[in-house]
This record gives C-alpha cells, structure tokens and sequence, in this order.
C-alpha cells in the first residue's frame, strides 16, 4: 500500500518540477517596497535549538529559519493533483532534497547487516536521499552530506541527552541503532509492560539467582518498581495509590514490607517473598483478583546497554549529497515524506562552539541568540531579545527563492507571484488579549485571535477567519457503578436525600445527552466552537495524500445516523440525513428521564415514598474541575438551567444537579478514571492524520477513561470485510485496525494500513465509533476551533481552511498595502481601523 | 558606629547563608512536573535531570553549589525557562529594564509625593487637603494594573500619545525609549506618589503642631522658615528611609505591569521559576534579592543614625 503512495507522490513530484520549471521567470510579478508581517506572541520563544527545544513557542521560528527534506504546498497549475481543484489540497514536493527517497532496503540489508533488517523485508527500511547541492547556511556555507550526518550524531550523543532524541527513537521514525548509541554504556531500570498486554518477560521467564533475586534469563536483576508509573495503569503507580487511598487499597503490612526492602528510587528486588507479599494484595478483591502471573506488569529489570559508536546509526553518507537513513520499522509513502518535512540540522562551528558540560551531561547555548542562530530557511534572524521581541528579513541565500518552485498563480487577479511575500517578520511578546486587540485596531498586528467577549461584534466581519481543532471535547460520564456504591457507602452521605448511582443507568445516560442543544453550549461557554456530534472531529484524515476526511466518509456519516437513530432512507441524500443531527431532543429527554425513574425505583437506587411520582432524593453529578475558572462556573451554571427546563414536569424534576467539584488540579483525569468525580468536558487530540489510532484510546484499558466500567472485550460486532463475515470485539476491531494482527476464531486477522483497503478500514472505524458512543460514556458535546481577525493590510490567498495547509501561513500570504502605504491608510482612517 | 556596621554585615552573610539554604533545599523538595507517562521525551528529561545531579542529596547538592559559586562564579544553567543559558547572564541581561522603568517611576514620583505631602499638611483641614488625601486613598486603594489598562486604553488606544509597549532594545536612556517606558512608569508611580503624599503629610502634620514648633515661631522665625528648618527635617527622619527602601526596591520588577507594557525585565522571573522548577534560576535570583534586602536593611538602620544625631546605632544604653 504504501509503496504504490510513494510511487504516486513521486511521479506527481516530477510532475509537479517540470511545471514550476516551465514558469517564466519573465511572468512572475516582482513585489517593491517594505511588508513587514507584524506578529504577537503570549510567550516569546528562548530556545529554538531543533535538537532541545520542548514547546511549541519554542517551534515558532522553525518555519522560517530552516527547510525540511521536503515541503508542503498547496495543489495549483503549477503543482498539480490530479482530480483536485486548485488550492483545495497539497503536494509535497523535494526542498533541501534534490529528488524523491529510492527505496534501497535489498541493498542496505546484505551491506549492513549491524542494523537489523528483517529477512523477509523487501522495502521500506533503507532509503537514499539525494540532497540539494544548492542549500547553503545564511553566511554562504555549503550544506552537505556531512552537515546532516555530524548533526544526528550531535542530536543523538549520549553524553548530551537531547530532549528531540526521542522523536528518533519511538514513533514513526525510529532510525536503526538510535537507542543503542543514545543509551550507549548507560544502565537503566527498563520496564517491563509496555502496555495492558505486553511483557518483555513472564512470570515464568525469570529465573531464581544464588541470593533469592530472580533475575532475566540474560541475568538482568529484575524489581517491583514501586514508584514507577505504568501505561497500563494510567501512569500511576503503586506508590500514588498508596498516598491517594492508603489502607483502602494496599494493607499497611504489605506496604511497610516492600517498602523496607526497596532503594530510595523505589525499587523492591523480586524474590519469593515479596512476590508473596504483594499476591496478598493484588489477588484480592480490593485489587480485582489478579493472578500472580499479572504480577510481572509491575516489574522492572537492571538493563545495561552495551558501548557502541555512531557507526551503529542508521544514517549514514553515500556520496557528497547523499544520505541514507535506516529504519528500525518499515514506512514509506506520505509518513515517510511527512517525517522528513523537518530537519535536524544544526551549524558545526556554532553548535560546537555553545557547547558547555554541566554535571554529567552538557548543555548547548545554540541557538538561543542572533549569534548562535544561523539561518537555511526563506528568513534569518537578525534580532532577538529574550521575553521582548524579534525580528527576521529575508535570507538571501535561501535556495527556495531561486528554485523556480515557490511560485504560485493567484487565484484573485491570475497572476504568478514569488511565495513568503514578507520582507521582515516581527514578532513582540503581548501578554494581554486587551492589548492585542487595540494593537490590532490601531494596524500595529496583522491579526487578533478573537476572545469570548468578542464574538458578537466580529463574528460576521469579512475578516473573521474560523479555523477548526483537532480536539471533539466530550463529558465523560461516570458509569462505575462499585466506585459510586462505596461513595453513597461513606459515612456523611445521606441516602435519603441524595443519589448517584441513577446516573449510571443508560436511560438517564441517554437522557442527558439529548437535553442540550450543542450549538447554543458552544456559543454560550465557547463561541469560536461548534456543536460536536461524533467521536472523532472533522480535521482527522484518513488519507492525508489526498487531504480525505473521515467526517466526509459514507461511512463516518452512517456512523451519526446510527447513533442518533435518523433513517437515512427518510431523506434525498445521506448528507440531508446528517444535517438533521441536533443531537437535542428536548421531548425524547423528558421520556428517556421518566423510564430512568422507574428502573431507577426498580432497582433500589432511588425512592418515592409518598407516591407522588417524584424522585425523593436528588441525583447530585460531581462536575470534575481541575481548577475554578469563569468557564467552569459558566458551563455547570449553563447546564444546570438547560438541566432544569427539560426535567420540569418529569419525576426528576428539581432532582438532578450538577455541581462543582473542589479544585483537583492535574489529578482529575484520575478521578474520573476511578470514578470519583462524574462528567468533565474533555477530550483527546490525536493525530490528525490517523484517524484509525484513536480507536485504541476507547477501547485499550490502560486509555480509556472508562476502564474501569467499560471492558471492550466484552463487546462483539459483527462485519463484512473483503466479503467475509468477522465477529471480533471492540478490541480486537481496535488492534487489528492498527496493524496488530489478531487471531480469533482460528483465524488471524490484521486491518492495518498495509493490509485492509480503505474501504474496509473505514467500515471499522465507523463501527467502533459508534459501538462507543452507544455506551453513553463519552458524549460529544464541542468541536474544537478558533476564529481570528486579519489586518486589512493583508489577506489570504486561498479563503477556505484546507486540512494539514490551513490558508498557507506567511507564505501564501497577499500585500494590500506596503508598510509606508498601510501607515497612511491607517491615518486617514482616524487612526482606529474598522472590522 | 563601625563596629556596629561591621557585626550588621557578619550577621548578614550568616543570615543569607541559611536563607540560601533554605530556598535550595525547599524548591528541590517540590514533586517535579509531572511527566507523561506514554511520552517516550520524559525519559529523556529523567536522565537530565539524573545526569544533572538533581537526584543526589540535597546536603551534596548544596556543596556542589556552593563550590562552584565560589571557585568559578558558576551559578549554574537554566534547564527549563532559558535552556542551556548562564543564569547569571539572563539575569543580568534583564535587570536593567527593570531598574530604568522603577527608577524613572521614582524620579517621577518622590518629589510629586513629597511635595503634594508638604503641600497637603501645611494647608491640612483646608479643601486643598481633602482633595489631595482623597486623591490618595484612592491612589493607593487602586492596585496598579487598573491604571495600566486606563492609561493603555486612554493615552495609547484612543489618544494615540503613547505606544502600547516598551520600545525593544537596550538603548535604554534615549528619549525613544523614554517615551516608551511612560505608560508603565505612570502606572508604578502612581502608588508611590500616593504613598509618600501620605506619609509626609502625616509626618508633618504631626511635627507642625509640635511645641518646638510654636517655640520656633514665638523666636521670631516665620512659618516658612520654621516649617522648612525644623519641621521638615524631623518629619524626614520617617520619610528618609521609605525613600532608601524604595530606591532599593527599584531591582524588583512588577510581574503584571511588566506584563502588560512587555518590559522584558525580572519580574516573572522568580514566580516562573518556582512554576517551570527551574532550580538555577529560582536559586540565583532568591540569593539576590535576598542580598540586596538584608543589605537595604543594613543601610536604613545606619541611615537613622545620620538623619538624626540622637539614634545611636549598637549602644547599649
């Protein structure tokens, strides 16, 4: 699969230069004058070094001082796609590269067997990469083999423990050997459970040394981490259920057992003893009855790496412009040529020039000032002031300028023009939104990101720009029916008047999702958001090559009509069908609430002593804040109201509340996995484009939110795929969708992106999506978006926000006016301009 | 006097000693952030921070400290908020903001609020008076950064007079930046003035109606001479040292003011290192400012002694 996206994109390349090099340089309109692009931050970058950086204010110049292997830019006349409209899509083309990626797997494999290739690989591990002999630094410095080479070695050093390391270590692009020489010589404690299901060693694999210790069979002394977090456990460990429930969970003895047996980070050897000492508890019903073999998840064991040097990497030089990188796992097509839109590079003589150790390990001043910073990028900087402001101009030497390639036709006035239209770029730290916003009147910012207060003024302006996030929030609704039992079991509860175990019924679940109308939650506590009626948001692509969204998908929208039970069949077209989704049912609700009540009375939960048809106690709902802000407040207060006009007239009428819980700070994901706190707005983000991983975050126990309630083995569906009737669970779905292979009924099976057609990929997806919202835990309530304002100085070539591209940044970005004409414009305005 | 002097400052350097201590050991104590389990960069921050000796203990820590301080006046690196930076050289590189934009404020405002104070007492109980201490108490009741939204919104947004931030640079006594600085300066001053207005008008008050002044006017001397060569003095006993304690103060920026007029000064420095647990820098800046406050401490104490004869510093009697 991937290798034919490869073939397709590199043909489309070709394509695509041949056409930017049949643009007459004559034709392409010369832009005169200043265009500063005047920019705000909250928080100015301090250290963009793309070996350490950690923050995405710290990525804010990335764009603009250095070029990836290969660039994004929209689809035009000039960088075709096939099919595609201009400017509704992209294209990746080659920047610092000179061509497209070969594939040189067979070849690597037989001359560097120290990597590890797998026998059976044909492709997909091994590429050589042609680079561009025009890429030059900002002061003229030829970029070649060699810069890329000695700046992995220098990102991966493992006497320098960069922070990016790891982006080359776990992912998508994992380069062969990079661990080894990252973690060269050192001993660390290595997990033993990568996840729910996955140990490095069992139980049974350990062995008994002379001192009682088990240890590997490789002799690595193996420990209970009893302060380790664990994947499977939420990142929890033992040692946070020990100061969060005591007693209540771990016995005093066990603790005080296996604590004095372990070091001060924790670590308690595995022997007999303590293996028996901690079965005590974990086999018990607080824990949930867990065999001794489940034991081996809270396992860690010694491990030293052994010393190797660079050459064990997988990126290496093949000629003076050539590169080849070696993978640990196979990619190719669009992930690959998306991973290598980055760069690592870094200049040598600055880099070592910064360098300084610091304890054991060193540290880099690179790039944290104009004198460290040397720019390969369209801009270079040229001043910099720490938490105040900077300024970049026009890199000269940027090879993108003269390449013929960024250039674009406008689709406005037909015309063809050089792309990054700026010729310097501010950006000045503003703290204050205020401020920002009277900056931006008075045409001193190029744009104003529009707060709450500001929406009735600006949200129709011509120059309003919405522009959607990944994120769908939605309440997590507990349904943990034991957690809720030994809450209404604590001495100051009063059942008589109170109840919460009614609101793990699917009734008063179902009831509650139907009772507001989400558009007008989104403009009362939101407004740059929208109403939310699906698990999965509309900027998720399930083919990023093509820019195809899943919420556009039959299958996506079946996956709605499903749901909120509309029969498509009763409209012209499955899009009516879906525009009819409110996901409020006022009438419905007060039905859904009436049937709560009477399973409720049924099973004990509530009471209607004088027979009045009202519920005697009130359903009270935990709402879980992390901390009190003006949102939470305006939310509960939104929900309450809504909350009381639909049950008046029900038997719950002024029964049902939602109220605020104390501030839990970062421990509300906790609460709410354990069922002790109700319903949160939350939500994930993920990557937008793989919509198919977000399966594992509904239905993999150490993810969810509701693993402790909901048990996706439990749940079977049924599918057609490739003409075959499958059963599997939610889970199994999930796994193979992501390229597990799964091996139920005698069968294997395995969905991942090499192995299933779209299609059927789809068809999965959209049956977990809405096999998961049937539970009633996750109740999509807001898509994520944001609105700003553009100067009138200025505007957008493309008006529509296009997935991955959004409206093309600085670069696409159009002059109305010089700098010198803008400031009069602003005067003869009166100074204050108008949107 | 010296000897008093000299025992002040031996028991300062002990006193810093064990503030130092303190601090270090306290901001060490905090649970670091916590990391994302699944996030293969937190291992990478646990080797740092390993590597950086933060796990060693804290006694340990403190000696490596010390030793670099006073072998290589290495006050360490920022690993969080400035990565990889000399915390002395951030901290220098942004400390003259913040002492332009204070000192300013205090030229601007020590003799409007002195002389509003004088004025206020010597006409006290008149119209004059109400309206200058209502003024105050108003001033001071009004925390700072209401008068920076005011001033922004007025002076900046509707009136165009000023702009909305400090000017970016180092060319900190040119008239550009000056101009600059002015929201933010009116902002802090504002406080002061009322501040001192209040103090000398009290002071003052108090001295005017003292029996050495009637004494002072039944020699002969008019009001003008007796106010200005008895009373004035006396009250500055009081006034004297809150105008060395401001000037001592001009080193502490303002985090919201700071904020709002973008002066890329200190003063969120401290707050965010105690957030970003940026152990070097929360270190060197609480060893700072603690230095200057016992120092400021010591000179106010001294000072009493020359603006009045009859304090006697360390006497026993």
């Amino acid at each position: 699969m991937k290798k034919p996206i490869a073939l397709l994109l590199a043909a489309a390349m070709v394509v695509s230069t041949t056409a930017c090099g049949n643009t007459p340089q004559q034709d392409v309109e010369q832009f005169e004058g200043n265009y500063t692009f005047k920019d705000s931050v909250s928080v100015l970058c301090t250290n963009w070094n793309p070996h350490t950086y950690q923050t995405n204010d710290d990525a804010y110049m990335a764009d603009y001082i250095r070029s990836g292997f290969y660039e994004i830019l929209f689809n035009d006349e000039l960088h075709e796609v096939e099919g595609r409209d201009p400017y509704t899509t992209y294209k990746i083309v080659p920047m610092m590269a000179a061509s497209e990626p070969v594939d040189v797997t067979e070849e690597v494999k037989k001359s560097h067997p120290q990597f590890n290739i797998p026998e059976s690989a044909t492709s997909g591990y091994a590429y050589t990469i042609d680079l561009n002999p025009n890429a030059v630094w900002e002061d003229g410095t030829k970029i070649n083999a060699d810069s890329y080479v000695y700046s992995m070695q220098q990102l991966l050093d493992p006497v320098a423990l960069n922070y990016r390391a790891a982006d080359y270590m776990e992912g998508d692009f994992v380069l062969a050997g990079a661990e080894a020489y990252y973690n060269s010589g050192k001993t660390i404690q290595k997990v033993n459970s990568t996840d729910a299901e996955t140990l490095t060693y069992n139980l049974a694999d350990l062995v008994k040394g002379a001192d009682g210790q088990y240890t590997t069979p490789e002799g690595y002394p193996v420990f209970f981490g009893l302060q380790t977090g664990y994947a499977w456990n939420g990142g929890n460990s033992l040692g946070k259920y020990w100061e969060a429930y005591g007693t209540e969970v771990i016995p005093q003895d066990v603790w005080d057992a296996v604590t004095a047996k372990a070091d001060k980070d924790g670590y308690c050897p595995v022997t007999d003893e303590t293996l028996e000492t901690l079965y005590k508890f974990t086999g018990s019903d607080a824990w949930g009855n867990e065999t001794k073999e489940q034991l081996a998840y809270m396992m860690s064991y010694t491990y030293t790496y052994p010393t190797v040097d660079y050459s064990a990497v997988g990126l290496y030089k093949t000629g003076d412009y050539q590169i080849t990188i070696v993978f640990d796992k196979a990619m190719g097509g669009f992930t690959l040529l998306y991973s290598l839109t980055s760069n690592w590079l870094v200049k040598e003589d600055i880099y070592e020039s910064c360098k300084r150790m610091d304890g054991e390990v060193y540290s880099t001043t690179y790039n944290t000032s104009v004198e460290t910073t040397s720019s390969y990028g369209p801009y270079k900087l040229v001043e910099y002031q720490a938490d105040k402001g900077l300024r970049l101009e026009r890199n000269d030497s940027w090879l993108g300028y003269s390449d013929g390639q960024h250039v674009y036709k406008d689709p406005h006035d037909g015309k063809y023009y050089n792309m990054w239209m700026s010729s310097a770029i501010e950006c000045q730290v503003v703290a204050e939104a205020d401020t920002r916003k009277m900056m931006f009147l008075k045409g001193e910012l190029m744009s104003y990101g529009l707060q709450s207060d500001d929406f009735d003024t600006y949200k129709n302006s011509e120059y309003a720009y919405k522009t959607p996030g990944a994120t769908i929030f939605f309440f997590i609704f507990n349904g943990y029916l034991d957690a809720i039992k030994n809450r209404e079991n604590a001495a100051d509860f009063d059942k008589t008047k109170y109840d919460l175990e009614t609101m793990t019924l699917k009734s008063f679940r179902q009831a509650i999702a139907v009772t507001y109308d989400k558009e007008l939650l989104a403009t009362t506590i939101s407004p740059s958001r929208s109403g939310a009626y699906g698990l999965i948001g509309g900027t998720y692509l399930y083919n990023p090559s093509e820019g195809a969204r899943y919420r556009d998908t039959d299958q996506a929208k079946q996956a709605l009509c499903k749901f909120y039970s509309v029969d498509p069949s009763k409209f012209s077209s499955l899009d009516e069908a879906v525009s009819t989704i409110t996901g409020y049912d006022p009438v419905a609700a007060k039905a859904l609430y009436k049937q709560a009540f009477d399973e409720a009375l049924a099973a004990g939960y509530i009471t209607d002593t004088n027979n009045d048809g009202i519920c005697d106690q009130v359903v009270e709902i935990e709402y879980c804040a992390s901390t009190h802000s003006n949102f939470t407040e305006t939310t509960i207060n939104y929900l309450n109201e809504k909350l009381s006009e639909v049950i008046a007239g029900t038997p719950f009428e002024g029964k049902v509340r939602i109220k605020e819980s104390a501030p839990y700070g970062t421990d509300w994901s906790n609460k709410i996995r354990e069922g002790m706190s109700d319903i949160v707005l939350a939500g994930w983000t993920g990557s937008t484009l793989n919509p198919f991983s977000l399966t594992d975050l509904y239905t993999n126990p150490s993810k969810q939110y509701d693993g402790k309630w909901f048990d996706a083995t439990t749940v079977r569906v049924e599918l057609e795929i490739a003409g075959e009737k499958i059963t599997l669970n939610l889970k199994e779905w999930s796994d193979a969708l992501n390229g597990t292979t799964v091996t139920a009924n005698g069968k294997e099976y395995n969905f991942g992106e090499d192995s299933a057609s779209v299609e059927d990929r789809l068809n999965i997806l959209a049956a977990v999506e809405n096999e998961v919202l049937q539970t009633y835990n996750y109740i999509p309530m807001l898509q994520d978006a944001g609105m700003s304002l553009l100067s009138q100085q200025v505007y957008y070539v493309v008006e529509e926000y296009v997935p991955v591209m959004a409206r093309g940044g600085v670069q696409y970005l159009k002059y109305n006016y010089t700098d010198e004409e803008w400031a009069q414009y602003v005067a003869d305005q009166g100074g204050e301009l108008r949107y | 006097m010296g000897k008093y002097a000299v025992k002040r400052i031996l028991l300062m350097m002990m006193t810093l000693l064990i503030i130092t201590f303190m601090c270090f050991v306290l901001i060490r104590m905090l649970p670091p952030a916590e990391l994302p389990i699944e996030d293969p960069h937190s291992a990478v921050i646990l080797a740092r921070r390993e590597a950086a000796g933060y796990n060693k203990p804290y006694l340990v820590q403190f000696g490596i400290f010390l030793k670099n301080i006073f072998t290589k006046w290495d006050w360490g690196v920022s690993d969080v908020l400035y990565f990889g930076r000399d915390v002395t050289t951030i901290f220098v590189t942004k400390l003259p903001a913040t002492v332009v934009v204070n000192l300013y404020s205090i030229i601007f405002a020590i003799p409007l609020g002195v002389g509003l104070g004088i004025f206020a007492a010597i006409k006290k109980n008149t119209w004059i008076d109400h309206t200058i201490s209502t003024l105050t108490m108003v001033c001071i009741s009004v925390p700072s950064f209401v008068y920076a939204f005011i001033i922004q919104y007025f002076l900046s947004y509707k009136l165009g007079w000023l702009p909305f931030l400090m000017k970016g640079g180092t060319d900190y006594f040119s008239f550009s930046m000056f101009v600059s600085m002015l929201p933010a300066i009116m902002s802090l001053g504002m406080g002061v003035v009322a501040g001192f207005t209040r103090t000398t008008r009290a002071e003052l008050t108090e001295v005017l109606t003292s029996e050495f002044m009637l004494l002072a006017r039944t020699k002969g001397l008019t009001k003008t001479q007796a106010t200005v060569r008895h009373a004035l003095k006396n009250c500055m006993v009081v006034v004297l040292p809150s105008i060395f304690a401001e000037f001592i103060s001009i080193m502490s920026g303002s985090l919201i003011i700071e904020g709002i007029f973008s002066v890329p000064g200190v003063g969120g420095l401290s707050l965010n290192a105690i957030n970003g647990r940026d152990y070097p820098i929360f270190t060197m800046v609480t060893v700072f400012y603690t230095t200057i406050g016992l120092l400021a401490s010591i000179v106010i104490d001294i000072s009493y002694g020359f603006i009045d004869p009859r304090i006697r510093m360390g006497s026993k009697k």
